[in-house]
């Protein structure tokens, strides 16, 4: 006989052993129902699509051509890079994807979801995890492109490459914490789907993702701000160079993001059942 | 405390003993909910909630904000194992707001909710569904949003599909489905989850009446198991058929709960609005103003025995009328009455006994203003002894509906031994001598 379950209007906040209980339980029953969604969202996400696992390359392709030319015909112009310029846009550009694949996933899977999670009381964080191991998988996938655009452009690799997943996660987990708090309030509001695209493209123009860190100015200032930068550069670094620059601002912004990630986890967990009453009857 | 929590754990196995027998699987204390109609305001309810909750909790739950209503008010009701309750109520009287709240969907605003044992929600048919995907790949996906493990999944996988029906399609993209295929499916992995609780809303208006037949079948047999059930149907025959309680609620209040027949006869009493009598075998309707009509109604049901004598005994064999005075309003022609009987309770309750239809028998008849009494006389009820219940519309040309009277219950009753008889067979028996006929001559 499973446990009896209680529901009242009380908040859980002021159980909060019970509550950190329930989410560490919730966390491992929803495993497989995890892979299961993953699976079925891998597997219909490319079913239908006629170039399927190509769309994986294609951005950063097509970014990385369209910024080179871009340069060579001196239309803008951009500080030295570490490594050659193709490579350098095309990597940066597929961990700024993952980047925001971690953050849109999950409003994206859960709007989704809102017929299953209206009718059916599972674990919520399966729909998260599924999305996390979606952006795995993908970024699995761009990890062929940046293999051979490494071996193609002889980019020199540092034996700290072995410790560029650690900072991978970071990422990853930064753009799962903003996902997760935008998630609850884009059922509600059709405002944070739509604005979701405008603030990502603004993010990117924050990030040093075409260009390398800048030091001086306010714009150098904006950047400095801008807690992708040091995860993304740092994780750059790691696979190539093994020359770090942004130690402290990775070890700041990646504490701040685990501490974020358990807060906005809470904030999740309390505010699902009010979305789900709001949004059907 | 924790003794009898080990005890528990110890006798796991023996959920039937009588101490976890008097334990409710399901105990509903005091249970309030309000909803807002202006979507806009209600987001922003949803959002201050939130707000509030994160902070420690909402201290006025219990008072409505404006433009807010009582979706549900101070709802109690206990259900036991094995105990199966029909909800009834008209549209938005709150019965699936109160089967998302025991499902833990939504919080209470007052009150609280127990559930002990595992809990499937009918209400969920193919929650989850990918069209893209394949019958096979879809069942693993929704069996385990309902809360399976791919191990237990894989042991049921063949009955799932058997039970749907769908063994050549399993291979093939849901959305090629008919419409019937992906509700059977969906119907087929949530009964197979195997529940202590259903909760089941609505559900059965789905699929072919063989399929329905199916599933009514199913929902037996798990009851006799021991599943708790709380059904939603607007259908009260349904409820009628597979409950022992109800629950009747009108805009969020409980109005009455207790034994199924008495609540559904007061919940049939309240949505016909006037004060129908109803008597043994007998029905009597007030007279309506001619602008509340649509042109002739019902006044009185009743039967007549074979002399013409009005009866309230009806026994199986005997010649009988089925006798429906009605008041017309104007003069009609082509009025022709259509009566189905379904059987009340047991498994074999799915479906019509019998589908009378005036219009296929043409029986037209001509009613002037004032009352008239249409007869059906049948030579024999072949109805065997039980609890019936008749469908009867009052139509014009089999399209236009004067009057509808969804349940008119009737107590069938024999004298002569008719058990193991599904119905009655008039019948005499005789011997005849058998002349010799020799070969090569032709029989008669």
């Amino acid at each position: 006989m499973p446990p009896e379950l209680i529901y009242t209007p009380d908040s859980l906040l002021r159980r909060p052993r019970f509550l950190l209980w329930t989410m560490w339980r919730d966390l491992l029953a929803s495993r497989e129902l995890a892979w299961r969604l993953m699976v079925r969202d891998i597997s219909a996400q490319y079913r239908q699509a006629a170039l399927g696992i190509a769309w994986a390359f294609i951005p950063p392709v097509a970014m990385a051509v369209g910024f080179t030319l871009a340069k060579d015909a001196n239309v803008f112009t951009v500080g030295e890079t570490d490594i050659p310029y193709p490579a350098f846009v095309m990597f940066n550009t597929a961990l700024w994807q993952t980047f925001v694949d971690a953050a849109t996933g999950p409003v994206q899977a859960v709007i989704i979801a809102k017929p299953m999670l209206a009718r059916v009381n599972f674990p919520r964080e399966a729909i998260i995890l599924a999305k996390l191991g979606e952006v795995g998988f993908n970024f699995g996938i761009k990890l062929v492109l940046i293999v051979g655009l490494f071996l193609f452009f002889r980019v020199p690799v540092s034996w700290t490459v072995i410790l560029a997943p650690v900072a991978l996660i970071h990422l990853v987990l930064l753009g799962t914490l903003v996902g997760i708090l935008l998630a609850p309030i884009g059922v509600l509001y059709q405002d944070v789907s739509k604005s979701l695209n405008m603030i990502m493209g603004f993010w990117l123009f924050l990030t040093p993702v075409i260009y390398p860190v800048p030091t001086e100015g306010a714009f150098g200032m904006l950047v400095a701000l801008n807690p992708v930068a040091p995860l993304l550069v740092t994780t750059r670094e790691l696979a190539t160079t093994g020359v770090l620059t942004e130690v402290v601002s990775f070890w700041v912004v990646s504490g701040l993001t685990l501490l974020g990630l358990l807060l906005t986890w809470v904030g999740f967990r309390i505010a699902m059942p009010y979305v789900v009453e709001r949004v059907t009857s | 405390m924790t003794i009898r929590l080990s005890t528990e754990s110890l006798t796991e196995s023996f959920m039937a003993t009588p101490e976890s027998d008097s334990q409710p699987v399901i105990s509903v204390e005091g249970v309030s909910k309000k909803f807002c109609r202006d979507l806009r305001r209600s987001l922003f309810y949803g959002v201050k909630d939130i707000a509030a909750d994160l902070t420690g909790g909402r201290p006025h739950s219990d008072r409505l904000r404006p433009q807010e209503f009582w979706a549900l008010k101070d709802i109690s009701f206990q259900l036991h194992r094995g105990q199966a309750v029909g909800l009834v109520g008209s549209n938005g009287a709150g019965k699936s707001t109160l089967l998302r709240i025991i499902s833990g969907l939504i919080k209470p605003d007052t009150g609280r909710v127990r559930v002990r044992g595992r809990l499937a929600p009918l209400i969920a048919l193919g929650a989850g569904f990918n069209p893209i995907l394949t019958g096979r790949e879809n069942i693993y996906a929704n069996m385990s949003i309902l809360g399976l493990t791919t191990q237990q999944i894989k042991q049921r996988f063949a009955e799932v599909v058997e039970f749907a029906e769908i063994e050549e399609a399993i291979d093939a993209p849901v959305q090629t489905y008919s419409s019937g295929m992906a509700a059977r499916l969906g119907f087929a992995c949530a009964i197979y989850t195997e529940p202590n609780i259903l909760l089941v809303d609505e559900v059965l208006a789905v699929g072919d009446a063989r399929f329905k037949a199916k599933c009514y079948r199913r929902l037996y047999e798990l009851r006799q198991r021991g599943v708790a059930f709380i059904l939603v149907n607007h259908n009260s025959q349904a409820i009628l058929n597979i409950c022992d309680q109800a629950i009747y609620l009108t805009r969020g209040a409980l109005v009455a709960q207790g034994e199924v027949n008495a609540v559904v006869d007061q919940y049939e009493r309240d949505l016909f609005l006037n004060s129908i009598e109803r008597s043994e075998n007998r029905m009597v309707f007030p007279p309506k103003a001619a602008e509340e009509s649509n042109g002739i109604d019902f006044r009185d049901l009743f039967f007549r025995d074979g002399d013409g004598q009005p009866t309230q005994t009806l026994l199986t064999g005997e010649p009988l009328s089925l006798c429906a005075v009605c008041e017309a309003h104007d003069s009609y022609s082509g009025v022709a009455l259509d009566i189905r009987i379904a059987k009340v309770g047991g498994i074999e309750s799915a479906g019509y006994v019998l589908s009378l239809r005036g219009q296929n028998d043409d029986a037209f008849f001509q009613l002037s203003p004032g009352l008239s009494e249409i007869r059906l006389q049948m030579p024999y009820l072949g109805l065997a002894p039980g609890v019936y219940s008749a469908q009867i519309r009052l139509r014009k040309d089999a399209v236009y509906t004067f009057d509808l009277v969804e349940s008119f219950r009737f107590t069938v009753t024999s004298q002569q031994n008719v058990n193991k008889c599904q119905f009655y067979q008039p019948r005499s028996w005789s011997m005849v001598p058998v002349v010799p006929v020799s070969a090569g001559q032709l029989l008669p």
